[in-house]
């Protein structure tokens, strides 16, 4: 982190590229992140989408970006970034475009995607070495069908298939780990509630050549169930509470790029989402609650 | 036939409340077929639903083109060329409008000869997404229009639609459904049903030979670059932030990076602006501001003010 | 100009080669590899400029074939049954994109139960994805029919990508006489790629194949994607036209064999048709007034070349290798609808199903179903479909399943 651009939070790009009007939900914590990493992504790029929220972001005759953009399918949006990817390289071997006609090909997915259906081809783009960046925007569910219970979702969330009293039974899969696991160049978490630690990550990972994975927590209004305005709040909450951990692995190595000191209790980020008021109405699931902050606090026992 | 379109934003409650009304007329004996249709469903932008009522089965199905009642539970969509309120309105049709304004003033500025009736939206409005009633408003005064449908109908309807909620929540939507069917009993029975459309004299469809055009054009591709900014999603808004500039203290522009629309732009002298043809109204601007600089105005007061849409 | 004894596989791999391809994307299955490792031997000595990459299945490998034509290049790739239906969703998708791309399917019937033998049902199962079809009966004709392919999928009127089709094992791994044309006629002829501004480049931002919300926008895409296959047909005749022009071997879109005459007339695609002209030949030494219809184009369908053809035509027997469940023959059922109320050409047909998982087809079933057809002209009706199938067979799979326990009882044995 010492040679960034983005020191102080006046470093920040006071210009954003991302059009308006598009059809995301008002505090959508998705666009959110999309909006801050597109700043620093620039327009020299090909975005190649899986499907989920941001199948919407283009609709025709209307999208934001002042780049470019490729739907695919939600299982194989790496795959449609391999093609672009193999294709711009070959047109520029054989000299049939400029080197400045070249694009940044980033896979752009939500975690239905990323912890789903997609990581097998994830994982085969990353052993492949694709040079490319991809987004995924973590909503802990499948958003854009009515936030049915995903490979991401939290344990205990209650979600349009865990409406049971304790909601979702699973846990969360760790998919910082898997991709790590498969050494690419460079991983990373970010949320747009902390946009200097997003920035520092993105300007990073366009830097390097290879694989660059990012998983962007998405606090959702919509399938969450809070008021639009607290998007933000929530993602520091998620932050400061240590259940979102800010890190990246490179170079072999994971290190955290924020330790929060005296955590608040979790419970200070689950009580303002609708998604866990059965944890404290009609009264306080104590058992529930406890192993949540358990799970929590030996994740960060590991880390300090 | 009765063919009755609702007219409403995601949040709402337009499904529930044409529920409402399915439920009301089968339970005095109709065949009936509601539904909702979403664009991209998200809170505050518009949708519809649809209601069929007879006393034959129904056959008819999807869109209603031309509706005998056409029931508006927000009308700042009247605006929205997308919204569709006025599409298929004739002169037999009669427009319900949950407003404050009158509607002689509703007659003139969409140019109608049908009738309007006017449903009185609750004085103190703050945020029209707050109002969690209006659709069952809305429901109650249709059940009287049509005519057909007895009170005790319609409050067993709003029982088995809301059976899920709690006891107070029924009871709070109940009291606005009848109130509603009461205030409106000067003009039960105004709404009538439409004959079919007749087989001599129908208005031919005007089908054409699709031409070949090149891939360019004929492949679902923008050729362009941010085309988005053409979609006025400041249309969502209810409630619209101000920001009060004697306040704001021109910080590393906060609001700016927090908007997730990119709806607000920082000018060279660090002063940010909102750019409220596409401010959704999601209040994130509100709620980071460091300055407490930015205030909560409901739009139509904004929209009196004469500055902000 | 050399003449050599090629598979199908080689000669697909040929014509991949002298289309000057410049990508690749792949991944194994039976029976298709062979073009992908002669490919990725020839990039590994050198003597293609090309890049193959494997994907990690079919489904990813379509999306890399139709983003890479999306970007801008030409691309080829390959595979068969349950590799092209795991890449089904895909085929739809890049079709949609007007994506111009050439897939070589080597056909090979579904699961279940897996087989590895060919029949067409896997090819069939893509007829409505916007994809168009090109069915070859030799091994000269896959070599052929992917350079025809380029020229027709890249041409302005069509833009789509197309199938071309080989049977697995009677072509793929079968070697026959096989002309491989000169590297710089084949080049004057399919020239280079050009993207038509459908493309990625940093100057020329485009949002491809975005959603589309609403029965109207998505109605005119459709529709154009049909109207742009159709002229699928045209095109085809074009292309073949200066093929047999430049090349000297004429691939008319349906092959007619001996027909002029004919009363009867055989209609089947694929390799087992060249065992029809075989029967013909056959039929007319004993003086049946016979011949073979054979569709080599199959997307878009050549309505108007059948009409033309069988005009006047008493009796078709049409032998479908493809089965739809609880419905029949699908060439068989596309034929009567494009003769349907047609005065001039209303033939009576019968329909065959036979050749499923590579069952053979013999001379004696080809002379029977001939003799079955003349008695259904006679009749003036058509039996119902046949499902090819003999008593000798059925007593070979009792005894199968016997030792499967699944049947007690062998055919003619009481117990």
């Amino acid at each position: 982190m010492n040679e960034t651009k983005f020191r102080r939070k006046k470093d920040l790009p006071s210009t954003h590229l991302l059009g308006t009007g598009t059809p995301m939900c008002a505090g959508c914590g998705g666009l959110e992140a999309i909006h801050q990493i597109y700043d620093i992504l620039g327009e020299n790029t090909v975005f190649v989408n899986a499907a989920g929220c941001m199948t919407m972001l283009s609709v025709y005759p209307f999208t934001p970006f002042r780049g470019s953009w490729l739907y695919t399918a939600m299982a194989s949006a790496p795959a449609g970034a391999q093609g672009v990817r193999d294709g711009l390289d070959v047109l520029l071997h054989k000299q049939r475009i400029e080197s400045k006609e070249d694009l940044q090909v980033v896979v752009l997915t939500g975690d239905g995607s990323a912890y789903g259906m997609g990581l097998s081809a994830t994982s085969s783009a990353i052993e492949r070495g694709l040079d490319f960046l991809y987004i995924c925007y973590d909503n802990e569910g499948y958003g854009n069908t009515g936030q049915q219970y995903s490979a991401a979702t939290p344990h205990g969330a209650r979600t349009a298939t865990s409406k049971g009293p304790r909601g979702f039974p699973g846990y969360k899969k760790d998919l910082f780990a898997i991709w790590a696991a498969h050494r690419p160049a460079y991983v990373a978490t970010v949320v747009g509630a902390e946009p200097l630690d997003l920035a520092r990550k993105i300007e990073k990972a366009k830097s390097l050549k290879g694989p660059r994975l990012i998983i962007a927590l998405s606090p959702c209004p919509t399938g969450w169930h809070y008021d639009p305005g607290e998007s933000v709040e929530i993602g520091k909450m998620a932050v400061k509470t240590g259940v979102w951990p800010l890190k990246e692995y490179v170079d072999g190595k994971v290190a955290h790029t924020k330790v929060p000191q005296q955590r608040p209790p979790v419970e200070e980020y689950l009580k303002r989402q609708g998604r866990f008021s059965h944890l404290f109405h009609p009264e306080r699931n104590e058992v529930l609650l406890q192993e949540i902050q358990a799970r929590v606090d030996g994740y960060w026992e590991g880390v300090i | 036939m009765y063919r009755i379109r609702y007219h409403g934003r995601g949040g709402q409650g337009m499904k529930t409340a044409s529920r409402i009304l399915g439920t009301a007329f089968f339970l005095e004996g109709f065949e009936v077929q509601d539904a909702p249709r979403y664009g991209a469903e998200r809170r505050g932008a518009p949708i519809f639903a649809y209601v069929r009522a007879s006393s034959q089965p129904i056959n008819e199905r999807g869109i209603i083109r031309r509706p005998d009642l056409v029931i508006v539970a927000d009308d700042t969509l009247v605006a929205i060329p997308a919204a569709g309120v006025l599409s298929g309105l004739t002169n037999w049709s009669v427009l319900l409008i949950s407003t404050n304004e009158t509607p002689d003033i509703w007659e003139k500025r969409l140019n109608f000869s049908g009738q309007v009736l006017k449903l009185p939206a609750p004085a103190e409005v703050g945020d029209p997404l707050e109002l969690r009633f209006v659709g069952s408003s809305c429901t109650g005064a249709a059940a009287r229009l049509v005519g057909v449908i007895s009170r005790d109908s319609l409050e067993r309807a709003v029982r088995n639609e809301l059976v899920q909620l709690g006891e107070g929540v029924i009871e709070k939507n109940l009291g606005k459904a009848l109130e509603a069917y009461d205030l409106i009993g000067d003009h039960a029975g105004a709404v009538r049903e439409a004959e079919k459309i007749p087989v001599d004299g129908y208005e031919k469809p005007e089908w054409v030979e699709l031409p070949f055009e090149e891939a360019r054009i004929s492949a679902p591709a923008i050729h362009g670059a941010a085309t988005s900014v053409e979609v006025k999603t400041g249309l969502w808004r209810t409630m619209c932030p101000v920001i009060d500039y004697g306040q704001c203290n021109r910080c590393w522009w906060v609001c700016s990076t927090f908007c997730p629309d990119s709806a607000i732009s920082v000018d060279e002298q660090g002063t940010p602006h909102i750019d409220y043809e596409h401010c959704k109204g999601c209040m994130i601007c509100v709620a980071q501001c460091p300055a407490h600089a930015i205030q909560i105005i409901p739009e139509h007061q904004a929209e009196m003010a004469g500055g902000q849409s | 100009m050399k003449r050599a004894l090629l598979t199908g596989n080689k000669a697909a791999a040929w014509g991949a080669r002298l289309a000057r391809v410049d990508y690749v994307p792949a991944f194994p299955i039976t029976p298709q590899t062979e073009i992908i490792e002669t490919i990725g031997n020839w990039i590994d000595n050198g003597e293609m400029d090309c890049r193959m990459v494997t994907l990690e299945s079919e489904h990813s490998m379509l999306t890399a074939a139709g983003a890479a034509a999306a970007t801008g290049v030409r691309v080829f790739s390959a595979t068969s049954s349950q590799g092209l239906l795991y890449a089904m969703e895909m085929l739809y998708t890049v079709a949609g994109w007007r994506a111009p791309f050439v897939l070589v399917n080597v056909s090979r019937g579904l699961a279940a139960p897996i087989t590895l033998e060919p029949d067409h049902n896997d090819v069939l199962a893509a007829r409505d994805s916007g994809f168009l079809q090109i069915h070859c009966s030799t091994c000269q004709e896959v070599l052929d029919s992917a350079l025809i392919a380029y020229c027709l999928a890249e041409d302005e009127r069509v833009r789509l990508p197309v199938i071309v089709n080989m049977d697995g094992f009677y072509l793929s791994f079968t070697r026959e006489p096989v002309q491989i044309p000169d590297t710089k006629i084949v080049n004057q002829f399919v020239g280079e790629f050009d993207p038509e501004n459908i493309r990625f480049s940093a100057s020329a931002p485009v949002s491809q194949a975005v959603a589309v919300l609403g029965g109207t926008p998505y109605s005119y895409f459709r529709y154009e994607t049909h109207l742009a296959a159709l002229n699928g047909l045209a095109v085809y005749d074009e292309i073949t036209e200066e093929f047999a022009n430049t090349f000297g071997r004429r691939h008319d879109a349906v092959e007619a064999y001996r027909t002029e005459d004919a009363e009867l007339v055989f209609v089947m695609m694929g390799s087992f048709a060249t065992k029809a002209i075989d029967a013909v030949d056959g039929l007319r030494e004993a003086g049946w007034a016979v011949g073979v219809l054979r569709p080599r184009l199959l997307r878009p369908f050549p309505a108007d070349h059948f009409r033309r053809a069988l005009a006047g035509k008493r009796g078709v027997a049409v032998i479908d290798q493809n089965l739809s469940m609880g419905k029949g023959g699908v060439l068989h059922t596309e034929l009567a609808s494009a003769l349907y109320a047609r005065a001039e050409c209303s033939p009576v047909l019968v329909s065959f199903i036979g050749g499923l998982g590579g069952r053979d087809i013999s001379l004696e079933e080809f002379y029977e179903m001939a003799a079955v057809t003349r008695k259904a002209v006679e009749d003036g009706e058509a039996p119902p479909p046949r499902l090819l199938y003999t008593k000798g067979e059925l007593r070979e799979v009792k005894k199968l399943q016997a030792v499967a326990h699944a049947e007690r009882q062998e055919l003619g044995k009481e117990q």
